[in-house]
């Protein structure tokens, strides 16, 4: 099948961009409404799109545009051609649906900006970059949109230059993406020197006559490119700093669409991994390590931001952990990916509201008590918060509930430890949610006497409210009759198996019940008793016993908190000095053998002279040696 | 009995053409007015070059053609690089038209009295139209060039006016003198280890021709320490001009001295030009030798891309920083030679056409940043850059992404078809390098966006002049080319491809 | 006479041109080397010619020469155009573009 339409839903974001661009300040006073109107357009698009898909039997649903031929070099191949099958369309409804809300929001979180229009300019930039990262159909055409986004990215995290971090953030961002696209660019390469071609259908076709070692060197190279673009152990660190960028942006980027790419990619590439034993498995290990990982850096957190980054972090952890386990894990994978996208981007877009209430304070040590205040955000947030701790029937729980059973239920020893790494995870999760929840909405009032906080205009808490509803039902829609399993299931080609199963469904579910039960009563009985009596008029010092008697708390009263505390400094610190390190000592022994080779450089004609004779020397001597 | 030399005129025409603008030019400089040199100088030499593509055009088909007495190979690649070198001519000539950038009277003494009047009166240096005609003879010359008279008598045609036009920057005069002296002693020095290796290179076929060069190559009786020290040197000479390490320590100095418009011709067309020749020589001459000289040239190749991405890192200087990162393509390129294939020639050919384009477009825009003493280089002064004239700062975006090889701009287009090339011709090593070298290379083109468009404004007295038509034809231009190669170049590289086969 | 004996001097000529060239500062000097390191690849052009009994070295030696005196002509230029600036002939004066 083909359409014609699909080339519109890039096109019409990618045209706006330019145009705002172009216009400069002459589309301030209308900038913000026309590219709003353009990513909705761009869902209606796609809804149309998916109306029309529904309507085929499910073995014809893909359809494909040919938009011309990109590059010819030999018998090298490639056209630019958009793929629209169920896998994709998936995405582009996240994308401009949450998209869409995402723009709303901002025209009245901006609207003090100077640089709104820019801002939108830049978000259709990034819906456009995506939607051809997620409807290209080659390795090609998606690393283009891969490119695109990281710059949109990159261009957003930097928005706010009044910001002293944003430096650091954005070229901390750049050198971990910049890894994980040498990984894409090498997978690419190899896939093209095995299989002749880089389209997907190509490679699929030619894969059962791949070598494994050929197909496990693709995989972790994907591997490496998904680590980068979503954050995943061992490139994980730049997220969090990441938060410098406006929070719409960490919402629609940083949260719900740019980041979960990397599950994307691994799972359009389904055939190599479900071929490369090795490759999958390092998929669930490193996913495994980032949920934990995540989740433990989120109990330390006392930004809401960076919390919620951390958050985001694990929760991809546990997507990447779902792609590794094969046919069966996919559909869960994208499940959590879609049903996160509404409840974390509906999070996000409530610590932006509180942000916005309170003159952009971001410590949660500083908040307290604005449930009353605030109650609208404080709904939306927590129906957010229930659907990511997982509790039925909130959207998280069929989703996550799923990841951990397939989990437990993978073969051998291995079952036992990522269903338990998963499990132990959603306790962690329980509790730092909880603990974010508490001390932002709950107890106390902390803050500033300057700070007035006040429920955000209706533009605001309108997107909220429809995230919200998102994450209360999505789950509950996409896994009723195994729908969502069953749509997916032509593109990653899961037919049933029968596993032995090692639990009951029901087993596993009361399990990460009891475990989320846990986290919550361990975080309400440690920050309930915390709550400060001092009265908010002597700000300074409350903080200042406040962190002390935290600080207390974590040595003395958690006996769970110990261990997980020690551990995530242990993690900061390994994250610190051995990831940023080595990113740091490579930049080190880059900027240092720069330096050393620009002192031969000594502006004497006479020295070029002699190197050049040096040169002739060394040619000689090479040549002859090698002749003889 | 002696043969009546045959020149087939027609075959030499974009050539001859060229050398007879030029010619021309030097008589317009004795006899035109002076108010009206600038103008008639310009207008002549954009014709030449319009009409040298015409004539070339004519013979675009001609696939396997040798004009005067076999000296000049007409074949496909040649058509290619005539082709680029005048595009890219007729575009940097667009650029140096703007002749504020040149010295009012290259004879007086920097800060002389002289030279204030000479400024004063509103006089110019017009001689650097001839003088970019006959470097562009000499360009068309050395890619076409089948026997070692002509390939050295091109390479001093194209290489003599180069390191005067050095030398002729109105601003920072003692930094374009020392230039063009840098330039033309290690020039020169350059040019005579390739005239002895041309010479060893005689004595070990007894031919002059390529052909016959190579015919002595597979012939395999001939004296081997001939061939080993003919090879080498004849090898440093075109090494040094596309400035390969180590014979590249002359570049980043020259490109900073001289003058932009000029920097940035040479640094686009003298590439077509160099490597042209040297695809040449180890694709028709020496591809049975390969064994001899691949290694060590695989060797220069990665040196290159290294020292080229990671000196470039620490540049404070624009121009500098563009010097090294045309260090850096330098090596980008020699993968392509080293594949030795057809896909490499391809490959080559158009990363060619595609950084030549980009180079001009991104020395045209730095031409236009100055402030009151001339162009500013100095990196730290074009913070803010994109908020003070955001197109002009978006396009020298534009032409960094596409030296970094970011998609949709031809650069991404041009390493990928190289770097595949190399692929399949088994160098991996090669290619791994390509590849983490782009990635440092990228890191310093990104800082000079985030320093233009993140970077606090310092209240810096720099402005960006608006553009003469001419100068901003030809960087709106290139800009145009850099993205069409970028999306959609399946025309271009099919026409490379059908064209791509060197005949001996 | 073992005409091999011609090719050992142009080697040594042009070994001293090349030498000289890194050791010494006077730019005429220095371009006075190149100018040596040429005339050995003449000689051996010439030499090779009379070895093989063919005129083509012979002639390529008259197209150096063309070639070396418009060499000459742009060197001086620029040389003397530095000096007038600088007051000195040494190329190592010249070394502000550097790093």
């Amino acid at each position: 099948m083909t359409s014609n339409n699909l080339v519109y839903l890039i096109a019409l974001p990618l045209f706006s961009s330019g145009f705002l661009m172009m216009l400069g300040r002459r589309a301030d006073k209308w900038g913000h409404i026309f590219a709003t109107l353009i990513s909705a357009s761009a869902f209606g698009i796609g809804a149309f799109e998916f109306l029309q898909m529904l309507a085929r039997p499910s073995e014809s649903r893909a359809v494909t545009q040919k938009l011309f031929s990109w590059i010819s070099v030999g018998t090298f191949q490639v056209d630019a051609s958009l793929l629209l099958d169920q896998l994709s369309i998936s995405f582009v409804l996240l994308i401009t649906g949450v998209g869409t809300l995402i723009h709303i929001y901002s025209i009245a979180y901006m609207s003090h900006d100077l640089d709104r229009r820019r801002f939108f300019a830049f978000l259709n930039f990034f819906i456009a970059a995506m939607l051809l990262l997620v409807l290209g159909d080659s390795y090609l055409n998606l690393y283009v949109g891969w490119e695109g986004v990281g710059l949109a990215s990159y261009l957003l995290i930097g928005f706010w230059n009044q910001k002293p971090e944003y430096a650091t953030a954005a070229k901390k961002a750049f050198i971990a993406n910049r890894v994980g696209d040498v990984g894409l660019s090498l997978a690419i390469m190899i896939a093209f020197a095995t299989f002749g071609t880089v389209s997907f259908a190509g490679v699929e076709e030619k894969v059962s006559g791949a070598s494994t070692a050929a197909l496990t060197g693709i995989g972790l190279m994907l591997l490496l490119a998904a680590t980068g673009k979503s954050a995943q152990f061992p490139l994980q660190s730049w997220l969090g700093d990441a938060m410098a960028g406006p929070t719409p942006v960490s919402a629609l980027i940083h949260a719900a669409t740019m980041v979960t790419a990397g599950v994307y990619l691994i799972t359009r590439s389904n055939f190599i991994f479900d071929n490369a034993p090795t490759a999958q498995l390092c998929v669930v290990i490193i996913g495994a390590i980032t949920l934990m990982f995540g989740a433990l850096i989120g109990t330390a957190k006392d930004d809401i931001k960076k919390a919620l980054a951390a958050s985001t972090m694990s929760q991809i952890g546990y997507m990447i952990l779902a792609t590794g386990l094969g046919p069966v894990g996919y559909a869960f994978a994208i499940m959590h990916l879609l049903t996160h996208g509404f409840f974390k981007a509906g999070m996000f877009l409530g610590a932006g509201s509180v942000m916005h209430g309170m003159d952009d304070e971001v410590n949660m040590r500083k908040y307290g008590g604005l449930g009353k205040l605030m109650p609208i955000t404080a709904i939306t947030f927590g129906l957010g918060y229930l659907a990511i701790i997982g509790v039925p029937p909130f959207a998280g729980f069929y989703s996550k509930d799923k990841i951990i059973e397939t989990a437990f239920n993978s073969e051998g020893i291995k079952g036992l430890f990522i269903g338990g790494a998963a499990l132990l995870g959603a306790l962690v999760t329980a509790f730092y949610m909880t603990r974010v929840i508490i001390l932002t909405f709950t107890g106390a009032k902390r803050w500033d006497e300057k700070a007035h906080p006040h429920e955000s205009p209706f533009l605001m808490w309108g997107p909220m409210a429809i995230l919200a509803i998102g994450s209360v039902a999505s789950g509950f829609l996409l896994s009723s009759g195994n729908r969502f399993v069953s749509w997916l299931a032509p593109v990653v080609n899961s037919h049933e198996v029968e596993h032995a199963e090692r639990f009951q469904p029901v087993v596993v579910t009361t399990m990460a019940l009891v475990a989320v039960l846990i986290g919550v009563a361990i975080a309400i009985a440690k920050y309930r008793s915390d709550v400060p009596r001092v009265a908010p008029t002597n700000v300074n010092i409350f903080t200042k016993i406040a962190r002390r008697d935290l600080l207390q708390d974590d040595f003395n009263e958690a006996v769970l908190m110990r261990p997980g505390q020690a551990l995530t400094n242990f993690l900061v610190a390994t994250d610190e000095r051995a990831i940023d390190g080595a990113v740091r000592t490579v930049g080190a022994v880059v900027i240092g053998s720069s330096k050393g080779i620009r002192k031969t450089q000594n502006g004497f004609v006479r020295s070029y002279a002699l190197l050049i004779l040096f040169g002739a020397f060394a040619l000689l001597a090479t040549i002859w040696v090698v002749t003889l | 009995m002696s043969d009546t030399p045959v020149l087939q005129y027609s075959f030499l025409a974009p050539i001859l053409i060229v050398l007879g603008g030029a010619v021309i030019g030097v008589l317009l400089e004795a006899f035109a007015a002076a108010k009206r040199r600038a103008v008639l100088q310009l207008t002549l030499t954009l014709g030449t070059l319009f009409i040298a593509f015409l004539s070339l055009l004519r013979i675009r088909n001609l696939t396997s053609a040798k004009a005067a007495m076999g000296s000049v190979m007409i074949d496909g690649p040649t058509i290619l690089m005539q082709g680029t070198i005048l595009l890219i001519a007729f575009f940097a000539v667009m650029i140096i038209g703007d002749v504020d950038n040149f010295t009012a009277q290259a004879s007086a003494v920097p800060g002389s009295d002289e030279e204030k009047s000479a400024l004063q009166a509103g006089r110019q240096q017009t001689e650097i139209f001839p003088l970019t005609l006959f470097a562009v003879a000499g360009m068309l010359l050395f890619p076409a060039a089948n026997d070692l008279v002509t390939l050295f008598v091109a390479l001093e045609v194209l290489s003599l006016p180069l390191y005067l036009m050095a030398g002729l920057s109105r601003h920072r005069r003692l930094f374009s003198q020392e230039a063009a002296l840098k330039y033309f002693l290690l020039g020169a020095y350059a040019s005579a280890f390739f005239l002895f290796g041309a010479a060893f290179l005689y004595g070990f076929s007894y031919s002059v021709t390529l052909s016959g060069i190579h015919a002595a190559v597979i012939g395999g009786t001939a004296n081997n320490i001939f061939l080993l020290i003919g090879l080498t040197f004849i090898s440093l000479g075109l090494l040094f001009k596309v400035g390969a390490v180590p014979f590249h320590a002359w570049t980043p100095d020259v490109y900073q001295g001289a003058p932009t418009p000029i920097t940035g011709f040479m640094a686009a067309a003298t590439k077509v030009a160099a490597f042209g020749a040297m695809l040449r020589i180890y694709y028709v001459t020496f591809a049975e030798a390969n064994w001899n000289w691949r290694p060590i040239l695989t060797v220069i190749a990665i040196a290159t891309m290294l020292v080229g991405s990671i000196v470039a890192i620490t540049q404070r200087d624009i121009k500098r920083m563009l010097a090294y990162s045309s260090i850096a393509h330098a090596g980008f390129l020699f993968t392509g030679v080293i594949a030795l294939n057809k896909a490499g020639l391809a490959a080559t050919l158009f990363y060619l056409l595609a950084y030549g384009f980009a180079t001009i477009g991104a020395f045209g825009v730095i031409t236009l940043v100055r402030d009151s003493s001339g162009e500013i280089t100095d990196l730290n002064r074009w913070a803010g850059l994109g908020r003070r004239s955001p197109k002009i700062a978006a396009l020298f975006s534009f032409f960094l992404f596409a030296f970094a090889g970011i998609p949709l701009t031809s650069g991404f287009i041009g390493k990928f078809a190289i770097f595949t090339a190399a692929y399949e011709s088994g160098n991996i090593g090669v290619v791994v390098v390509g590849v983490l070298s782009s990635a440092i290379a990228a890191f310093f083109y990104i800082r000079v966006i985030v320093m233009m468009y993140f970077a606090d404004d310092n209240g810096d007295s720099l402005t960006v002049v608006i553009p003469s038509p001419l100068t901003s034809i030809a960087i709106w231009v290139s800009g145009g080319v850099t993205l069409v190669l970028g999306v959609y170049p399946t025309p271009v590289l099919n026409a490379i491809n059908t064209l791509a086969t060197f005949i001996r | 006479m073992n005409s091999a004996n011609y090719l050992y001097l142009s080697a040594m000529l042009f070994t001293i041109g090349a030498v000289g060239v890194v050791i010494r500062r006077n730019a005429i000097v220095v371009f006075m080397c190149i100018e040596l390191m040429l005339n050995a690849a003449n000689l051996a052009f010439v030499t090779f010619a009379r070895i093989n009994g063919t005129l083509d070295g012979q002639i390529i030696a008259f197209f150096t020469m063309v070639v070396a005196a418009c060499e000459v002509v742009v060197g001086l230029a620029i040389i003397v155009t530095i000096f007038r600036s600088r007051r000195s002939t040494s190329v190592d004066d010249a070394s502000l573009l550097k790093r």
